[in-house]
Protein backbone atom coordinates (compact mmCIF):
# COMPACT_ATOMS: atom_id res chain seq x y z
CA UNK A 1 0.00 0.00 0.00
CA UNK A 2 0.79 3.40 -0.31
CA UNK A 3 -0.29 6.93 1.18
CA UNK A 4 1.01 10.38 1.63
CA UNK A 5 0.53 13.25 4.11
CA UNK A 6 1.47 16.70 3.66
CA UNK A 7 1.63 19.39 6.62
CA UNK A 8 2.60 23.03 6.95
CA UNK A 9 4.27 22.83 9.90
CA UNK A 10 3.23 25.89 12.47
CA UNK A 11 6.16 28.50 12.34
CA UNK A 12 8.19 26.03 9.78
CA UNK A 13 8.03 25.34 6.33
CA UNK A 14 5.66 22.64 4.42
CA UNK A 15 6.51 19.06 4.75
CA UNK A 16 5.04 15.82 2.55
CA UNK A 17 5.80 12.34 3.60
CA UNK A 18 5.36 9.66 0.75
CA UNK A 19 5.46 6.16 1.75
CA UNK A 20 4.99 2.31 0.78
CA UNK A 21 4.29 -0.04 3.65
CA UNK A 22 2.80 -3.50 4.36
CA UNK A 23 2.51 -4.21 8.16
CA UNK A 24 5.89 -2.03 8.22
CA UNK A 25 7.30 0.95 6.21
CA UNK A 26 9.30 -0.57 3.34
CA UNK A 27 9.80 2.57 1.77
CA UNK A 28 9.66 6.57 2.61
CA UNK A 29 10.64 10.05 1.02
CA UNK A 30 10.56 13.56 3.39
CA UNK A 31 9.98 16.27 0.89
CA UNK A 32 9.84 19.76 1.49
CA UNK A 33 11.03 23.35 1.76
CA UNK A 34 12.69 23.25 4.72
CA UNK A 35 16.68 22.57 5.97
CA UNK A 36 18.74 20.21 7.06
CA UNK A 37 22.40 20.47 8.41
CA UNK A 38 24.58 18.77 6.29
CA UNK A 39 22.00 18.07 3.60
CA UNK A 40 22.76 14.79 3.30
CA UNK A 41 22.24 13.77 6.47
CA UNK A 42 18.10 13.20 5.27
CA UNK A 43 18.17 10.03 3.57
CA UNK A 44 19.93 8.45 6.85
CA UNK A 45 16.93 10.10 8.69
CA UNK A 46 14.39 8.63 5.83
CA UNK A 47 16.73 4.81 6.26
CA UNK A 48 16.25 4.26 10.41
CA UNK A 49 12.38 5.18 9.69
CA UNK A 50 12.17 2.22 6.80
CA UNK A 51 11.43 -0.91 8.86
CA UNK A 52 8.93 1.03 11.24
CA UNK A 53 5.88 -0.63 12.31
CA UNK A 54 2.75 1.02 10.84
CA UNK A 55 1.53 0.36 14.35
CA UNK A 56 4.28 2.34 16.11
CA UNK A 57 2.93 5.82 17.65
CA UNK A 58 4.01 9.18 16.98
CA UNK A 59 6.16 9.59 19.75
CA UNK A 60 7.86 6.47 18.96
CA UNK A 61 8.58 7.43 15.50
CA UNK A 62 9.86 10.80 16.81
CA UNK A 63 12.25 9.51 19.45
CA UNK A 64 14.04 7.54 16.65
CA UNK A 65 14.19 10.94 14.46
CA UNK A 66 15.80 12.65 17.64
CA UNK A 67 18.15 9.89 18.78
CA UNK A 68 19.51 9.53 14.96
CA UNK A 69 19.92 13.35 14.66
CA UNK A 70 21.35 14.06 18.22
CA UNK A 71 24.34 11.13 17.53
CA UNK A 72 24.96 12.48 14.09
CA UNK A 73 24.61 16.11 14.59
CA UNK A 74 22.06 16.64 12.13
CA UNK A 75 19.96 19.95 12.80
CA UNK A 76 16.39 20.31 11.19
CA UNK A 77 15.12 23.89 10.54
CA UNK A 78 11.43 24.52 9.90
CA UNK A 79 10.35 20.98 10.80
CA UNK A 80 10.98 18.89 13.75
CA UNK A 81 11.39 15.14 14.90
CA UNK A 82 7.57 15.72 15.88
CA UNK A 83 6.29 17.28 12.68
CA UNK A 84 7.58 14.57 10.70
CA UNK A 85 6.35 11.47 13.01
CA UNK A 86 2.96 13.17 12.55
CA UNK A 87 3.28 13.18 9.13
CA UNK A 88 4.23 9.92 8.83
CA UNK A 89 1.51 8.49 10.71
CA UNK A 90 -0.98 10.56 8.44
CA UNK A 91 0.91 9.14 5.55
CA UNK A 92 0.24 5.61 6.96
CA UNK A 93 -3.38 6.18 7.55
CA UNK A 94 -4.33 8.44 4.37
CA UNK A 95 -6.49 7.09 1.40
CA UNK A 96 -4.38 7.86 -1.49
CA UNK A 97 -3.16 6.29 -4.49
CA UNK A 98 0.14 8.43 -4.49
CA UNK A 99 2.89 7.11 -2.51
CA UNK A 100 6.51 7.07 -3.20
CA UNK B 1 41.43 41.40 8.51
CA UNK B 2 39.40 39.14 5.88
CA UNK B 3 39.88 40.18 2.56
CA UNK B 4 36.73 39.42 0.69
CA UNK B 5 36.93 38.39 -3.27
CA UNK B 6 34.15 40.18 -5.05
CA UNK B 7 32.66 38.26 -8.46
CA UNK B 8 30.78 41.04 -10.14
CA UNK B 9 27.22 41.00 -11.79
CA UNK B 10 27.61 38.21 -14.57
CA UNK B 11 24.64 36.51 -16.68
CA UNK B 12 25.05 32.33 -16.75
CA UNK B 13 23.26 29.15 -17.32
CA UNK B 14 21.03 27.50 -14.42
CA UNK B 15 23.96 24.70 -14.45
CA UNK B 16 26.70 27.08 -14.41
CA UNK B 17 25.57 29.50 -11.65
CA UNK B 18 24.73 26.15 -8.87
CA UNK B 19 27.95 24.54 -10.12
CA UNK B 20 30.00 27.96 -10.04
CA UNK B 21 28.50 28.45 -6.02
CA UNK B 22 29.80 24.77 -4.92
CA UNK B 23 32.89 24.83 -6.73
CA UNK B 24 34.10 28.35 -5.16
CA UNK B 25 32.68 26.41 -1.83
CA UNK B 26 35.73 23.34 -2.70
CA UNK B 27 38.21 25.81 -3.24
CA UNK B 28 37.61 27.89 -0.26
CA UNK B 29 38.24 24.56 1.65
CA UNK B 30 41.33 23.90 0.00
CA UNK B 31 42.51 27.37 0.37
CA UNK B 32 42.84 28.02 -3.05
CA UNK B 33 40.40 31.14 -3.09
CA UNK B 34 38.84 33.39 -0.68
CA UNK B 35 35.82 34.01 1.45
CA UNK B 36 33.42 35.05 -1.86
CA UNK B 37 30.82 37.62 -2.40
CA UNK B 38 29.31 37.18 -5.90
CA UNK B 39 25.94 38.48 -7.75
CA UNK B 40 24.40 36.82 -10.74
CA UNK B 41 21.67 36.68 -13.16
CA UNK B 42 19.84 33.56 -14.59
CA UNK B 43 20.46 33.42 -18.66
CA UNK B 44 18.03 32.18 -19.96
CA UNK B 45 15.27 32.09 -16.81
CA UNK B 46 15.66 29.15 -14.96
CA UNK B 47 13.34 27.50 -11.95
CA UNK B 48 15.25 26.13 -8.85
CA UNK B 49 13.78 23.75 -6.28
CA UNK B 50 15.06 23.01 -3.29
CA UNK B 51 17.58 20.08 -2.49
CA UNK B 52 14.17 18.28 -0.74
CA UNK B 53 11.87 18.89 -3.01
CA UNK B 54 9.93 16.59 -6.01
CA UNK B 55 10.79 18.13 -8.76
CA UNK B 56 7.67 16.38 -10.92
CA UNK B 57 5.82 17.77 -8.11
CA UNK B 58 6.94 21.42 -7.98
CA UNK B 59 7.64 22.31 -11.70
CA UNK B 60 5.43 21.68 -14.77
CA UNK B 61 8.71 20.60 -16.34
CA UNK B 62 6.81 19.68 -20.10
CA UNK B 63 6.14 24.28 -19.83
CA UNK B 64 9.91 24.73 -19.03
CA UNK B 65 10.87 23.05 -21.92
CA UNK B 66 8.53 24.68 -23.99
CA UNK B 67 9.33 28.13 -22.92
CA UNK B 68 12.99 27.41 -22.88
CA UNK B 69 13.04 28.00 -19.01
CA UNK B 70 15.98 25.79 -17.11
CA UNK B 71 14.94 23.79 -14.48
CA UNK B 72 17.98 22.47 -11.54
CA UNK B 73 17.76 20.86 -8.20
CA UNK B 74 19.80 23.55 -5.68
CA UNK B 75 22.21 22.41 -2.94
CA UNK B 76 20.42 24.11 -0.69
CA UNK B 77 17.27 23.59 1.10
CA UNK B 78 14.52 26.27 0.97
CA UNK B 79 10.97 26.14 -2.01
CA UNK B 80 10.95 26.21 -5.89
CA UNK B 81 12.02 29.77 -6.91
CA UNK B 82 11.25 31.30 -10.71
CA UNK B 83 14.68 33.15 -11.41
CA UNK B 84 13.37 35.95 -14.41
CA UNK B 85 16.20 36.87 -16.58
CA UNK B 86 15.36 40.63 -16.04
CA UNK B 87 13.22 40.19 -13.09
CA UNK B 88 15.48 39.74 -10.30
CA UNK B 89 19.17 39.62 -9.10
CA UNK B 90 21.16 36.74 -6.71
CA UNK B 91 23.92 37.06 -4.59
CA UNK B 92 25.89 34.33 -3.12
CA UNK B 93 28.03 34.33 -0.09
CA UNK B 94 30.64 31.23 -0.14
CA UNK B 95 32.85 31.48 3.57
CA UNK B 96 33.98 29.44 6.18
CA UNK B 97 31.87 28.65 8.77
CA UNK B 98 33.68 30.56 11.35
CA UNK B 99 32.91 33.94 9.86
CA UNK B 100 29.55 34.06 11.01
CA UNK B 101 27.45 33.16 13.91
CA UNK B 102 27.22 29.09 14.50
CA UNK B 103 23.33 29.37 14.61
CA UNK B 104 21.79 29.13 11.60
CA UNK B 105 19.08 31.62 12.27
CA UNK B 106 21.86 34.54 13.30
CA UNK B 107 24.04 33.64 10.40
CA UNK B 108 20.57 33.47 7.82
CA UNK B 109 19.89 37.19 9.90
CA UNK B 110 23.74 38.51 9.74
CA UNK B 111 23.59 37.79 5.83
CA UNK B 112 20.29 38.61 5.31
CA UNK B 113 21.14 42.07 7.13
CA UNK B 114 23.23 43.09 4.14
CA UNK B 115 20.30 42.80 2.05
CA UNK B 116 18.10 44.73 4.19
CA UNK B 117 20.83 47.58 4.85
CA UNK B 118 20.32 47.63 0.61
CA UNK B 119 16.90 47.90 0.20
CA UNK B 120 16.42 50.26 3.13
CA UNK B 121 19.52 52.21 1.39
CA UNK B 122 17.03 52.67 -1.00
CA UNK B 123 14.21 53.73 1.27
CA UNK B 124 12.51 50.72 1.65
CA UNK B 125 11.09 49.69 5.05
CA UNK B 126 13.00 46.00 5.02
CA UNK B 127 13.09 43.58 7.68
CA UNK B 128 14.36 39.87 7.94
CA UNK B 129 11.80 37.74 8.69
CA UNK B 130 13.11 34.33 9.96
CA UNK B 131 13.47 31.70 8.68
CA UNK B 132 14.95 33.15 5.70
CA UNK B 133 12.85 35.85 4.46
CA UNK B 134 13.21 39.54 3.41
CA UNK B 135 10.13 41.51 3.57
CA UNK B 136 8.98 44.70 2.85
CA UNK B 137 6.01 46.17 4.36
CA UNK B 138 4.77 42.62 5.38
CA UNK B 139 5.74 41.18 1.69
CA UNK B 140 7.78 38.67 0.82
CA UNK B 141 10.89 40.47 -1.35
CA UNK B 142 13.99 38.04 -0.92
CA UNK B 143 13.83 34.60 -0.49
CA UNK B 144 17.53 32.92 0.57
CA UNK B 145 19.11 29.21 1.72
CA UNK B 146 21.67 28.56 3.36
CA UNK B 147 24.03 25.35 2.91
CA UNK B 148 27.05 24.20 5.09
CA UNK B 149 29.33 21.97 4.26
CA UNK B 150 32.86 20.78 5.65
CA UNK B 151 33.04 23.55 7.40
CA UNK B 152 31.88 26.31 4.27
CA UNK B 153 29.17 28.76 4.29
CA UNK B 154 26.89 28.97 1.26
CA UNK B 155 24.47 31.38 1.30
CA UNK B 156 22.48 32.54 -2.02
CA UNK B 157 19.49 34.49 -2.82
CA UNK B 158 17.21 36.37 -4.28
CA UNK B 159 15.80 39.90 -4.79
CA UNK B 160 12.95 40.98 -6.67
CA UNK B 161 13.25 43.43 -8.57
CA UNK B 162 10.07 42.73 -11.18
CA UNK B 163 7.21 40.63 -10.99
CA UNK B 164 6.39 38.17 -13.86
CA UNK B 165 3.28 36.62 -11.87
CA UNK B 166 1.98 34.49 -14.88
CA UNK B 167 5.27 33.49 -16.39
CA UNK B 168 6.01 32.73 -12.53
CA UNK B 169 2.67 30.80 -12.47
CA UNK B 170 3.06 28.80 -15.26
CA UNK B 171 5.91 26.88 -14.68
CA UNK B 172 5.27 26.44 -10.61
CA UNK B 173 2.94 23.71 -10.23
CA UNK B 174 1.12 25.68 -7.38
CA UNK B 175 -0.47 26.74 -10.40
CA UNK B 176 -2.34 24.30 -11.63
CA UNK B 177 -5.23 26.64 -10.06
CA UNK B 178 -3.31 29.94 -10.24
CA UNK B 179 -3.86 30.80 -13.69
CA UNK B 180 -6.94 31.89 -12.02
CA UNK B 181 -6.78 35.13 -11.14
CA UNK B 182 -7.85 34.73 -7.45
CA UNK B 183 -4.13 33.14 -6.84
CA UNK B 184 -2.64 35.80 -8.54
CA UNK B 185 -4.24 38.38 -6.59
CA UNK B 186 -3.46 36.28 -3.81
CA UNK B 187 -0.10 35.99 -4.74
CA UNK B 188 0.50 39.85 -4.89
CA UNK B 189 -0.63 40.20 -1.54
CA UNK B 190 2.16 38.01 -0.65
CA UNK B 191 4.75 39.04 -2.54
CA UNK B 192 6.43 42.64 -3.90
CA UNK B 193 9.12 43.77 -5.46
CA UNK B 194 11.90 46.84 -5.97
CA UNK B 195 10.15 48.76 -8.74
CA UNK B 196 6.63 48.61 -6.37
CA UNK B 197 8.44 50.58 -4.00
CA UNK B 198 11.00 52.89 -6.00
CA UNK B 199 11.32 54.67 -9.03
CA UNK B 200 15.02 53.12 -9.74
CA UNK B 201 16.24 51.10 -12.39
CA UNK B 202 18.03 47.35 -12.00
CA UNK B 203 21.56 48.87 -12.39
CA UNK B 204 20.85 51.29 -8.81
CA UNK B 205 19.49 48.33 -7.03
CA UNK B 206 22.90 46.06 -7.86
CA UNK B 207 25.02 49.72 -6.44
CA UNK B 208 22.69 49.44 -3.28
CA UNK B 209 23.40 45.59 -3.04
CA UNK B 210 27.48 46.31 -3.62
CA UNK B 211 26.85 48.60 -1.02
CA UNK B 212 25.05 46.79 1.58
CA UNK B 213 27.29 43.53 1.13
CA UNK B 214 30.87 45.04 0.94
CA UNK B 215 30.52 48.20 3.40
CA UNK B 216 32.73 47.54 6.24
CA UNK B 217 34.80 44.69 4.43
CA UNK B 218 38.00 44.74 2.69
CA UNK B 219 37.44 43.22 -0.67
CA UNK B 220 39.35 42.57 -4.03
CA UNK B 221 37.38 42.79 -7.59
CA UNK B 222 38.21 39.41 -8.72
CA UNK B 223 36.85 36.30 -11.13
CA UNK B 224 36.82 32.32 -11.64
CA UNK B 225 39.87 30.83 -11.73
CA UNK B 226 40.81 28.37 -13.99
CA UNK B 227 40.99 25.81 -11.18
CA UNK B 228 37.27 26.83 -10.32
CA UNK B 229 36.13 26.82 -14.15
CA UNK B 230 37.89 23.50 -14.33
CA UNK B 231 35.30 21.99 -11.42
CA UNK B 232 32.44 23.96 -12.85
CA UNK B 233 32.43 22.27 -15.85
CA UNK B 234 32.28 18.76 -14.54
CA UNK B 235 30.00 19.49 -11.64
CA UNK B 236 27.60 20.49 -14.98
CA UNK B 237 28.69 17.55 -16.71
CA UNK B 238 27.95 14.96 -13.54
CA UNK B 239 25.78 16.58 -11.76
CA UNK B 240 23.77 19.71 -12.36
CA UNK B 241 22.59 18.83 -15.81
CA UNK B 242 21.78 15.09 -14.92
CA UNK B 243 18.27 13.74 -14.48
CA UNK B 244 19.99 11.33 -11.70
CA UNK B 245 20.26 14.50 -9.79
CA UNK B 246 17.54 16.90 -10.97
CA UNK B 247 14.94 14.06 -10.44
CA UNK B 248 16.60 12.39 -7.24
CA UNK B 249 13.12 13.34 -5.16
Amino acid sequence: MVGTAKQKVPGGKLLTVKLKYDDRIRELQILGDFFVFPEDALPEIERILVGTSIKADADEISTKIRDAAKSKGIELVGITPDSIAQTVKAAVESKTEEGV
Amino acid sequence: MVVWRLIELEGHDAYFNMAADEAIGKEILERRARPTIRFYTWKPCAVSIGHFQSMRDEIDVEKCKELGIDYIRRKTGGGAVYHDEKGELTYSVIAPQELFPKGILESYKAICGWVVDALRALGMDANFAPINDIVVEGKKISGNAQSRSGGILLQHGTILYDLNLEKMFSVLKISKEKIADKMIKDARMRVTCVREHAAIDRGALYRALLDGFTNGKECEAGALSVGELRIIEELERTEYKTDSWNFMR
